[in-house]
């Protein structure tokens, strides 16, 4: 989704736009801050910091933050220190706010001093203003400075049974900070997370659950009976919330919910999945008795909570929402998330991008799903480099799944741009069309058509990338390129491309001159050594590689059994390597004697003329080469090592989407983005999914079925009672539906008993217990009740069983509701 | 994993950081990372990993106003909420210091941008972006002030709070005590005139095949709003395309919403908007439309194509004079929108439109700063219309532009040619205005090129010229024999590359009778070399083709651009027809708004379309 800044930015017309920026800019210059003036003098800062006026305090305190904001050396602010930490105290709201954000900037530089504001924070941590409540606690966790870790975990756990929601965030947010400053408080700080993660709050749970990412994301074991509330609260989230609450889910999701198939007949299905969407229904009704996935009743609650999520404004959390749905759900998601991904390309530039490479990468996945979006790729004249890359092997990808009449567009556009003037964009383009002709058979030879067009282009790039493309297709395929070589041949007189032309002829060499009927390598190799002092020298070590495939094809055909008399000079040339002026003098004889007597067949005479063209030619490197070849082919008797060398068949090569790679990392990440420049391991803190749980392995879904209904609070609007009640009726009927499904697909995967469930929980209660004793000392009662009552819950509805959920979820409803009224009261 | 922020970085035009502020741990600092970041290649990825950096970081980055905003993170995050998370930050400082963001607005008030980047990140989990949210806790000293005599930016609410009204904290202290009851909107807003705005702005990007065929061309819409009004006000927005109700269900693709819109009633009743506003301005929702839908597995050409009505179509035409070294763009402007009377017969502005949109709008007046006499809805003016071409990098210079209207600017070493078309001269804007350029390559072309005896030394210069110089084929004998053959098969293959693809085709295979290219058989094209043609004159070099000469055509033909994009806004007409039918307060829902008040609404509709009609050529 577009910003508003954008939008506004186009709302407005330009030369407004420049006229106000030209217009504020004169008129903030007489407002922008000087900051040698008197005003901003050390002394006369203290003295604003001292005063008994707020204003004046107030006035000081902007200057420090200004002064410490500006680009410099951070000492220039650190001098007010002291005069700043005395204000710590000030009853005013907005002094309080600066100095608070002064401290947390400053205070690892002195600790000292930022120590002595800590008694003062920690009396704001009473105050009865909620928002001071919450600063306090946040700013005191902020406050990097290891010997406070206790007083900020004290300071947490007051947080986390406070009244106001806002400070229960605050809490849920320090506490990745606490652990920070001191990892040996895990053990109370799990105890504080399991409080805030069970809150009636979606506002607090979000918060509490990126900090369960943060500080503990394997105890799988706490979330279990927050799991249903979690999926409940996912959609009333906010963006951040939603985001931090989708990646835990879809790491338990792996952990504890098995893939499961079933083979299921039409009836069965339809029961089930009477009320739901017809593209849920379709997927499974479609084939009779085929394999299905079957979700877990839970499972399903979270994937179509997902769903709504969908039509979010934030492209994180459709990323998100897409991940789960790849890595968790059946085909039949993802498709429907296929859509809002592709949307994702409407955003700014920067956001594209990044959506590009996880469209990309579920495209490799599934990318039929995409075909229907293919116009939505096509490439713009005026998009970077590192967009226009992407399409182009998007287009590539969906290429082989579209009809002809867009695999008509799609090379078509391949082939304009590759006519362009940014060589990178030719080379891509000019590959792409190889990939597209790899993937899709049927379509290979209007794409081979279209390359061997370009062959004769003017651009450098253009031709040599065709040829080395073109190459692949005939190594792929030698069988039917027979006439590609042919007509590759005819371009050698136009060509002048040193690389297009050694490309050619090693093809020539190498397909075009096995057959005898089809014979054309022979006739190349004439024409090419009349010009061969002209050509470069790749060009040359081709023409000789050439030389001697032909040589050696012919010796093949052509067994020299009756030629008795001619490996002698053969051989002697051989041994006299060295005497290279002897050797040619024979050869020269040889060619007199040749010429009399017509025995020595043409071919043979080509390749001593070859042999006799390199050896005075400039390259060391051509001379060796062509010696090689002399040597190998000495003795035409003897041609095993020299087709060993030389005829040895050559792997095919395959030329893979270039995000193949990226394939199996985990979408929505940096590493992703940054691909192999991250290492192997990919960048710091980046983790795959955990593998998915076998069947039989994962946890009792009974553990999951502990009610925890602190639910949501009564909505306070008309609209939000409205939208509660839409939203439970429609996510009511799978929590209605769960425990049958419960008793048919899970029975096989229980392998625990019920008391050995019940213990756990006891132990987790326990320690649960353990850290509130040990951080007792300053307590205030309340907080101690309601946590004692949500415990007290949990044991109730451990002892139901949850065997009725509708009746609890009523019966705890009404009590959340007394609750809520006596904290209030 | 755990996706974080480490630090937010900004830096003014001249890379000078002007905010530095760290969330955790010790990231690079700001003087640091830049000359590592610039020293990535130009067009800068969004997301850049700097392995040199001690320690080593991404860098997210995004460029608003010509301020360049970085996030820094040393550990994996994810970089679709970063980005994201920066995009709030600036929609939040915009709002709060006044838009166009610019260093010296930041400067001058550090104290609320340092309130506002601590709020919305907390040791770098991103958690309070919510304009209203924010607007509670920060308070900026003299707000109005500074937003009246610093912008006038129509968004900004006007806020009546003062800072130290007791009964403001008051209330304030019972929000928070219960927490926000709706997340997106601030409580107990006043407001003395309560206005209600819609803008849809229409961003249209079409691609056209030489032929002059439009390949794809897709709408991105976003629905802006403005909410000032008092109390918390139900509202419900419905839209309407031509074609009623089903159509817009049919025409709206992919949408997203804000928060505040309830999904079920939309899913309900496509084109209906139920929402309890934010107060201020904020992004409603958006959504596409395809303009040309197409099913991507026909294997022809669809035989119906909708109509697609475009008001600026862009033309090009190459390798014209006698040198070969002209071309010419030609723009079609044509304002005759659907659905509006012609625009020539209608009398002058004023009179409503032909009943689109319900009397209680009032039209224009809503957005911009004294545009509000552009957007009158019934009569849409096209604006803004600016021609661009791609220049080849090979380019020396551009000779003899000759605009038949507007003013084209070119300057040597710049990659583009822009051509801007004055609208508002008298007169009608509809018809046709030409461009005729000519090409100038660097001096060493025009030296060489009948010559083979140099050929060899020019050769050797310098890189750019390589391409002139080799493989040559000629366009003008080889093209018009087999054109028709070709052409048969392009048609078949609904191949849309006409005239250039042609000569290309044909000049690889000069000696080639028309058979092979039979069109009875496209999908089995056999590269066509007649073989034993060359079997029997193993003697003659012709086995090859000849080595054409290199003519002033192909010379020029390299220089030629080969596309072209139009970019226009016309105000008062939206691409996809959809327009709003009403925009309705539910009185029973609403709450705090006086009896019998009724609030001012208007509507505007914007396209835009800023290079993204695009001719390929």
């Amino acid at each position: 989704m577009e910003t508003i800044s954008r939008i506004s930015s186009m709302l407005e017309t330009a030369r407004e736009l420049t006229l106000e920026a030209a217009q504020s800019a004169t008129l903030s210059r007489g407002t922008a801050p000087d900051y040698t003036s008197q005003s901003y003098s050390v002394p006369h800062i203290k003295k604003l910091l001292d005063s008994r006026n707020e204003r004046e305090v107030l006035d000081g305190m902007r200057k420090v933050i200004s002064i410490m904001y500006r680009n410099d050396p951070s000492e220039a602010s650190l001098n007010f220190f002291s005069a700043v930490v005395k204000n710590v105290a000030n009853p005013n709201v907005e002094v309080k706010k600066l100095v608070y954000i002064y401290l947390v900037h400053h205070a690892e530089a002195e600790p000292d001093l930022a120590l002595l504001s800590i008694n003062a924070i920690q009396k704001s941590l009473t105050d009865q203003n909620p928002q001071v409540r919450a600063m306090a606690l946040r700013t005191m966790s902020g406050i990097r400075v290891p010997v406070i870790s206790q007083i900020v975990s004290l300071a947490i756990k007051r947080g986390c049974g406070d009244m106001s929601p806002h400070v229960r965030k605050a809490a849920a947010l320090a506490i990745p900070k606490c652990y920070r400053l001191d990892p040996s408080s895990l053990p109370q700080l799990i105890g504080y997370l399991s409080t805030l993660l069970g809150d009636s709050q979606y506002f607090v749970v979000g918060p509490a659950v990126a900090a369960f990412l943060d500080v503990c994301p394997d105890r799988i074991d706490l979330i279990h009976q927050h799991y249903r509330s979690l999926v409940k609260k996912l959609v009333d989230m906010d963006e951040w919330a939603q985001l931090a609450t989708l990646r835990l889910l879809t790491n338990y999701g792996r952990k504890c919910f098995p893939r499961k198939t079933e083979r299921v007949n039409k009836s069965t299905t339809k029961g089930f999945y009477e009320d739901e969407d017809d593209e849920v229904a379709d997927n499974p009704a479609a084939e009779d008795g085929t394999e299905v996935e079957v979700l877990h009743p839970d499972l399903e609650l979270f994937l179509r909570s997902c769903k709504l999520l969908l039509q979010s404004r934030n492209s994180a959390v459709i990323m998100s929402v897409v991940r789960c749905f790849l890595y968790l759900a059946p085909p039949d998601y993802i498709a429907a998330a296929v859509g809002p991904l592709v949307a994702l390309l409407r955003s700014p530039q920067d956001i594209q991008h990044v959506a590009l490479y996880n469209i990309v990468v579920v495209a490799l996945h599934h990318p039929t799903m995409f075909a229907k979006y293919v116009s939505h790729f096509l490439i713009h004249a005026n998009e970077p480099s590192h967009i226009w890359c992407l399409k182009l092997e998007l287009l590539t990808i969906l290429f082989p799944h579209c009809g002809l009449h867009w695999k008509g567009v799609i090379i078509s556009e391949l082939e304009h741009f590759s006519r362009g003037t940014d060589p990178d964009l030719v080379r891509e383009c000019v590959r792409a069309i190889g990939r597209c002709a790899q993937n899709d058979m049927n379509t290979a030879n209007h794409c081979l058509r279209v390359l061997l067009s370009q062959v004769s282009s003017l651009d450098d790039t253009l031709v040599s990338e065709s040829l080395t493309v073109i190459r692949h297709m005939i190594q792929q395929d030698p069988a039917s390129h027979k006439r590609t070589v042919i007509e590759l041949v005819k371009h050698l007189g136009s060509t002048t491309n040193p690389e297009a032309r050694a490309t050619i002829i090693w093809l020539v060499g190498e397909y075009a001159g096995a057959e005898p009927e089809q014979n054309i390598a022979p006739d190349v190799l004439r024409i090419l050594v009349k010009g061969f002092s002209d050509e470069s020298e790749v060009t040359k070590q081709q023409i000789v590689l050439l030389g001697a495939k032909v040589y050696l094809h012919h010796l093949l055909l052509n067994p020299p059994a009756e030629e008795a008399e001619e490996p002698k000079p053969n051989v002697s040339g051989g041994i006299t390597v060295n005497n290279e002026w002897a050797d040619e003098q024979k050869e020269e004889r040889q060619e007199e004697e040749q010429q009399e007597p017509p025995k020595e067949d043409t071919i043979t005479l080509l390749w001593r003329y070859i042999l006799l063209l390199t050896r005075y030619d400039v390259s060391y490197d051509l001379r060796d080469r062509a010696r090689l070849y002399k040597a190998l082919l000495s003795d035409p008797r003897s041609t095993q090592l020299a087709s060993l060398l030389l005829l040895a068949p050559k792997p095919v090569p395959y030329a893979p989407s270039p995000s193949e790679t990226r394939k199996d990392l985990l979408i929505g990440t940096s590493t992703l983005v940054v691909g192999a420049a991250a290492g192997s391991n990919g960048l710091k803190g980046y983790e795959s999914l955990p593998i998915r749980v076998k069947p039989g392995q994962e946890p009792d879904s009974r553990l999951r079925d502990v009610k925890n209904d602190m639910a949501e609070k009564t909505p306070t609007t008309a609209g939000e009672r409205l939208d509660k009640a839409l939203r439970d009726h429609d996510t009511l009927a799978a929590p209605a539906s769960g425990p049958q499904k419960n008793g048919a697909a899970t029975n096989a995967g229980k392998g625990r008993t019920l008391d050995e469930w019940l213990d756990d929980e006891e132990s987790e209660t326990e320690e649960e217990t353990d850290s509130e004793e040990e951080t007792d000392s300053g307590e205030e009662e309340d907080e101690e009740e309601s946590e004692e009552e949500t415990e007290e819950e949990d044991d109730d509805d451990e002892e139901d069983d949850g065997e009725d959920d509708e009746e609890e979820e009523t019966d705890s409803d009404r009590e959340t509701v007394k609750k809520e009224s006596q904290r209030l009261l | 994993m755990s996706s974080e922020v480490d630090a937010l970085y900004i830096y003014d035009e001249y890379s000078a950081p002007i905010v530095e502020h760290v969330y955790r741990s010790r990231p690079p600092s700001a003087a640091s990372i830049l000359p590592l970041y610039k020293a990535h290649p130009a067009p800068r990825p969004s997301l850049v990993y700097l392995p040199n950096a001690a320690p080593p970081v991404t860098v997210f980055s995004i460029t608003h106003s010509n301020l360049l905003f970085l996030a820094v993170s040393e550990v994996e995050a994810e970089p679709l909420l970063v980005l994201e998370f920066l995009h709030r930050v600036i929609d939040v400082l915009e709002e709060f210091v006044g838009a166009p963001l610019l260093a010296s607005k930041l400067q001058s008030s550090y104290d609320v941008v340092a309130q506002l980047l601590n709020e919305m990140c907390d040791a770098g989990i991103v958690c309070n972006t919510e304009l209203n949210a924010l607007q509670e806790v920060v308070e900026v000293e003299g707000w109005m002030g500074k937003l009246l005599g610093g912008v006038t930016l129509p968004g900004a609410t006007t806020p009546n709070l003062g800072s130290n009204n007791p009964l403001k904290q008051q209330l304030a202290a019972a929000s928070l005590a219960q927490g926000p009851a709706i997340p997106w909107r601030r409580p107990n807003v006043r407001h003395t005139s309560n206005e209600l705005y819609v803008d849809i702005v229409e961003s249209l990007s079409v691609v056209m095949a030489p032929s002059g065929r439009v390949l794809s061309a897709l709408v991105s819409g976003t629905i802006a709003f403005t909410a000032k009004i008092s109390g918390i006000p139900d509202l419900l927005l419905s839209l309407t395309a031509p074609g009623g109700q089903q159509a817009i269900a049919r025409k709206i693709d992919l949408p997203v919403f804000h928060p505040c819109v309830r999904l079920a009633r939309w899913r309900e009743q496509p084109g209906e908007l139920s929402f309890v506003p934010p107060d201020g301005r904020f992004i409603l929702a958006g959504y596409e439309v395809d303009l040309l839908p197409m099913d991507p597995s026909l294997d022809r050409p669809p035989s119906h194509m909708e109509k697609i009505f475009l008001p600026a179509i862009v033309d090009i035409r190459k390798s014209l004079g006698p040198n070969h070294s002209e071309f010419e763009v030609r723009l079609t402007l044509n304002t005759n929108f659907p659905g509006f009377p012609p625009a020539a017969s209608r009398p002058s502005a004023g009179r409503n439109g032909s009943g689109t949109s319900t009397p209680s709008f009032l039209a224009g007046g809503s957005g911009g700063g004294g545009g509000g006499g552009g957007g009158n809805s019934s009569s849409p003016v096209l604006e803004e219309v600016v021609v661009t071409i791609p220049i080849s990098k090979s380019v020396r210079s551009i000779t003899a532009m000759q605009a038949s209207r507007g003013e084209p600017q070119f300057s040597p070493g710049s990659d583009v040619l822009e051509w801007r078309v004055p609208t508002k001269d008298a007169g009608t804007i509809s018809g046709t205005a030409t461009l005729r350029c000519t090409v100038a390559g660097y001096q060493s072309v025009d030296e060489g090129f009948d010559d083979p005896a140099e050929t060899e030394d020019v050769e050797a210069n310098a890189n750019l010229l390589q391409g002139y110089y080799e493989a040559p084929t000629s366009y003008q004998t080889s093209g018009s024999a087999k054109d028709s053959s070709s052409r048969k098969r392009k048609t078949k293959k609904k191949k849309t590359k006409k005239s250039r693809s042609t000569a290309a085709t044909t000049s690889t295979i000069p000696d080639t009778p028309d058979e092979p290219s039979d069109p009875s058989k496209p999908q089995s094209p056999v590269p066509t070399p007649p073989l034993q043609q060359q079997q029997q004159h193993p003697a003659s070099s012709s086995i090859f083709h000849p080595p054409a000469r290199k003519t002033k055509a192909q010379l020029y033909a390299s220089l030629m651009p080969n596309s072209a994009a139009v970019s226009f806004s016309v105000r008062g007409w939206l691409p996809s027809g959809i327009r709003v039918d009403s925009l309705n307060l539910d009185p029973r829902r609403s709450r705090g708004l006086g009896e019998g008040v009724k609030p001012y609404k208007g509507v505007k509709y914007l396209c835009v379309s800023r290079r993204g009609v695009e001719r390929r050529c």
